[in-house]
């Protein structure tokens, strides 16, 4: 053994000197990505006149306004809890019919079931399209064209949401196996045969995922719908708001957040039970361990755990009614009985809302053709100013939650009780939608992108220290082990090997997050949060159809280019 | 290049001891058993054992990674189980340890995981290799070179082969500069031809440096080629102690309860390993 020592050593001529780390085409681009990112976010911040004065000072607005909202008054907290239900009721409706009309259009738009290119080409125009324009400018829009109620709220969620979902299954499809379908069809079934046995089996965790992810942004976006008028708790607080009682409208915001925190806990319950632990990720949330996991525990569901080899029963041709298989089932009768009551308690026949799709087409050739020269300057800057609003809102947002994401964090936060702190403090965030937000801080501080701004970065933060701290907890503890007995402090350890491993998240995560800001903040105008927001409203209120049709067109072509962007830089980068 | 005989020398005082050290794992096994050990300045100590048997919950206890649910442990006259974290900072400095899972950082550069084994020396966080002293940097590069990795510097760890990683996780705890060297199954996860070349590395250094070893081995050849002490443990407890000299490979095997085809049915294996231990103790 010790002749292993007298080896040839490693060559002794001398190591090449090179101290700092070559620039290659990555780093540099992530040098340029980032530079441009703070370079433009100085540019936004003095176009919207955001200042640190500013920031104070709304800052101490938005502290008088909850003085005079406090306390809360409850006096038509009857009325809030049947609006909440509505609430609840048009995300599921409108989530039903995403679904509905969103499976032929993914089959359509996916590259190994289309029928014809050109039919893939118009489904995948209509998913883009769906995505990119927000659901409360459906909203406003249906609200103008049908009337004030909950179809064109549930319209505008089902529309919108035609754009992830419809998305997603497409991918879904596209990434199925194509072995089994080619085996299928060897035995000389049909295209269709082949695609219902062998295609739709294998998406079908990933449709479930996606629904119910789905089902969980829309109990959230309904309820601000009411704020144009399309049904839910939103009309409300609009109301309390605009006859300035402040009170009340800090009792509807209470239950709007009380709402919004117990849907999160049942619906990542649901996802838990009826995806198992290592399928919770297929929605891109609900970690392993986290309270979803726990609450599904003790109700005692059934995972993909109890699987195992079933006694087979030759009299019998049919599989047990157990484990796996009666959770499933009774999932989804729950759901189909959810969405009669649904529909009841709402008044809507079901032939009702496909029926109402057809005005929709008639909405949309008002919308043409765009008339882009009326409204020139007033589309241009409320377009640059939605954008400044989504940056800076990005970058103070970023700030807040780099922190908090990492406290959050069950791996790095420095003790228990600041871990639950943190935590709780990111629901809290995370519980009135930007939207809300926005209203209230334009109550207390006036009109106009600083408003906005505040309510972009209450929820940037919220959202964005979550998706940080899910991320983190995902993070290898190997190599934390390895510097941490280097005897590196927790400080230097959390620089050294977390935020490294954590960072393609982060990065990822920053890109979705701006993307989402600037969806939003085309929206902030509508309640008096500065953008394009408020042009739209306002062509809608003279019935200018010509100029909204302009105008989503240039929203459409901000946010998709921004779609764009962010997919070509993670794809450099990550 | 020093006399690897400084390894055997006789040294009075104990750089490890350890007395009737327990660990139960919350809703796990009793890892550890009363498990007691001195490791005496400059030794080569071989600990070896099946997978579960305790190996590397002991060898975590060292460096204050795990603590212990009652027993004493000192190292360096630090008292581990006591120590105050930033005695264990301190502790952790003169300690290095290679991981069976090399322990990098895969995204970072191989010059960066290697850094960060100052971190020990060095007050605030660090972040990125331009973070680091020119001083530092050069260091660390020469440790690099010393494992055969220098042109490896600046590409991404995760882009390397095991044994290269484990090279780099050498280089890192040389960064160190540890006079005590905890190795938990430093060759467990690579291919016969990187094990040698990181066994050989490992060996040459401990040699130069004169480093005190305590190391996790699987292969028991290289066990008994490498070290000057073999002790076993089994099922959390202590099985056998013994210099390599006075050991022959059957003894040794008997530790993993396999009983070499020559053998014969002699005395039960549990009992022979279990009368060992007593008697070195005594």
């Amino acid at each position: 053994m010790t002749a292993l020592v007298d080896r040839p050593t490693a060559p002794a001529s001398e190591p090449a000197q090179r101290l700092r780390p070559p620039v290659t085409r990555r780093t540099l681009l992530l040098r340029l990505v980032l530079v441009g990112f703070l370079v433009a976010t100085v540019w936004a911040w003095f176009f919207i006149d955001m200042s640190l004065t500013a920031m104070f000072g709304g800052l101490g607005d938005m502290a008088r306004l909850l003085g005079r909202m406090t306390p809360p008054r409850f006096d038509d907290l009857d009325q809030a809890i049947d609006l909440a239900f509505e609430t609840l009721w048009m995300a599921v409706i409108g989530t039903a019919l995403a679904v509905l009309l969103s499976v032929p259009l993914a089959f359509g738009a996916a590259r190994n079931t289309t029928p014809h290119a050109v039919v893939m080409a118009v489904c995948r125009g209509v998913i883009v399209a769906t995505r990119a324009i927000p659901d409360l400018i459906f909203a406003a829009i249906f609200v103008r064209a049908l009337s004030i109620g909950v179809l064109p709220g549930i319209l505008a969620l089902g529309v919108h949401s035609i754009g992830m979902i419809g998305k997603l299954f497409a991918d879904a499809i596209e990434q199925v196996d194509e072995k089994p379908r080619e085996a299928v069809q060897s035995v000389g079934a049909g295209k269709w045969q082949a695609i219902a046995t062998s295609v739709v089996p294998q998406i079908i965790p990933g449709v479930i995922a996606t629904t119910l992810y789905r089902l969980d942004i829309n109990l959230r976006s309904s309820t601000v719908l009411g704020i144009v008028g399309a049904g839910g708790i939103g009309f409300l607080l609009q109301q309390n708001l605009r006859s300035l009682q402040y009170d009340r409208a800090l009792g509807v915001v209470i239950v709007i957040f009380v709402f919004i925190t117990v849907m999160e806990f049942l619906s990542a319950a649901v996802r838990t039970t009826l995806l198992g632990g290592d399928r919770a990720s297929a929605g891109g949330r609900a970690p392993k361990g986290s309270i979803g996991a726990a609450l599904a525990r003790r109700i005692g569901a059934a995972g993909p755990s109890r699987q195992g080899v079933e006694e087979f029963d030759p009299d019998t041709v049919r599989p047990p009614f157990r484990g796996e298989r009666r959770t499933k089932t009774i999932y989804a009768v729950g759901f189909a009985v959810l969405l009669g009551i649904a529909l009841r308690s709402v008044q809507l026949n079901p032939f009702e809302v496909l029926g109402s799709l057809s005005d929709m087409g008639r909405v949309a050739l008002r919308l043409l053709p765009p008339d882009f020269t009326t409204a020139r300057d007033g589309i241009w800057t409320g377009m640059l100013e939605s954008i400044a609003v989504a940056l800076v809102a990005t970058f103070l947002g970023a700030i807040v939650s780099m922190p908090l994401g990492l406290l959050a964090a069950r791996n790095v936060a420095v003790n228990r009780a600041v871990y639950l702190a943190a935590r709780l403090f990111v629901v809290f965030l995370r519980g009135v939608p930007e939207l809300i937000v926005a209203v209230l801080f334009v109550s207390a501080i006036g009109l106009g992108p600083v408003a906005g701004t505040f309510a972009l970065v209450v929820g940037t933060a919220g959202f964005f220290a979550k998706l940080i701290a899910d991320a983190v907890e995902e993070v290898d503890p190997a190599p934390r082990d390895a510097v941490f007995a280097t005897g590196a402090t927790r400080s230097q350890e959390t620089l050294v090997s977390v935020v490294p491993q954590a960072m393609p998240a982060l990065v990822g995560n920053l890109l979705y997050v701006l993307d989402i800001n600037l969806r939003v903040s085309t929206v902030l105008g509508i309640v008096g949060g500065g953008g394009i927001g408020f042009l739209l409203f306002n062509s809608l209120r003279v019935l200018r159809w010509e100029t909204t049709g302009a105008i989503l067109i240039a929203i459409f072509a901000v946010v998709y280019a921004i779609e764009l962007l962010a997919g070509w830089v993670r794809k450099q980068l990550l | 290049m020093r006399n690897p005989a400084h390894a055997v020398r006789p040294a009075a005082d104990p750089i490890v001891r350890i007395d009737g050290l327990s660990k139960q794992f919350p809703n796990g096994p009793l890892a550890l058993d009363q498990v007691s050990l001195a490791v005496p300045r400059g030794q080569l100590l071989c600990l070896i054992g099946l997978s579960g048997s305790g190996k590397s919950t002991l060898l975590r206890h060292l460096n204050g990674l795990h603590r212990p649910t009652s027993g004493d442990v000192e190292v360096m006259g630090v008292d581990v189980v006591r120590a105050k974290r930033s005695q264990l900072r301190e502790l952790r400095r003169e300690v290095g340890f290679v991981f069976q899972q090399f322990g990098l950082v895969g995204r970072l550069s191989c010059l960066e995981n290697v850094l960060s084994g100052a971190l020990g020396r060095l007050r605030a966080p660090r972040f990125g290799v331009l973070s680091y002293s020119t001083a530092l940097r050069r260091q660390a590069l020469e440790h690099l070179d010393r494992v055969g990795l220098a042109d490896r510097a600046f590409q991404r760890s995760d882009t390397l082969s095991g044994g290269q990683m484990q090279r780099v996780a050498i280089a890192r705890t040389l960064m160190q500069e540890p006079t005590l060297l905890l190795a938990d199954e430093p060759v467990a996860s690579l291919d016969p031809e990187s094990s040698a070349q990181v066994m050989d590395v490992l060996f040459r250094i401990v040699v130069e440096e004169q480093l005190t070893v305590i190391c996790t081995l699987h292969q028991v050849e290289l066990a008994l080629g490498w070290a000057n002490r073999i002790v076993g443990l089994r099922d959390g407890h202590l099985v056998l102690d013994q210099p390599v000299a006075e050991l022959d490979e059957r003894e040794v095997m008997d530790v993993y309860r396999r009983v070499e085809p020559g053998a014969g049915p002699a005395a039960s294996p549990d009992r022979a390993g279990e009368r060992r231990a007593t008697r070195i103790r005594s």
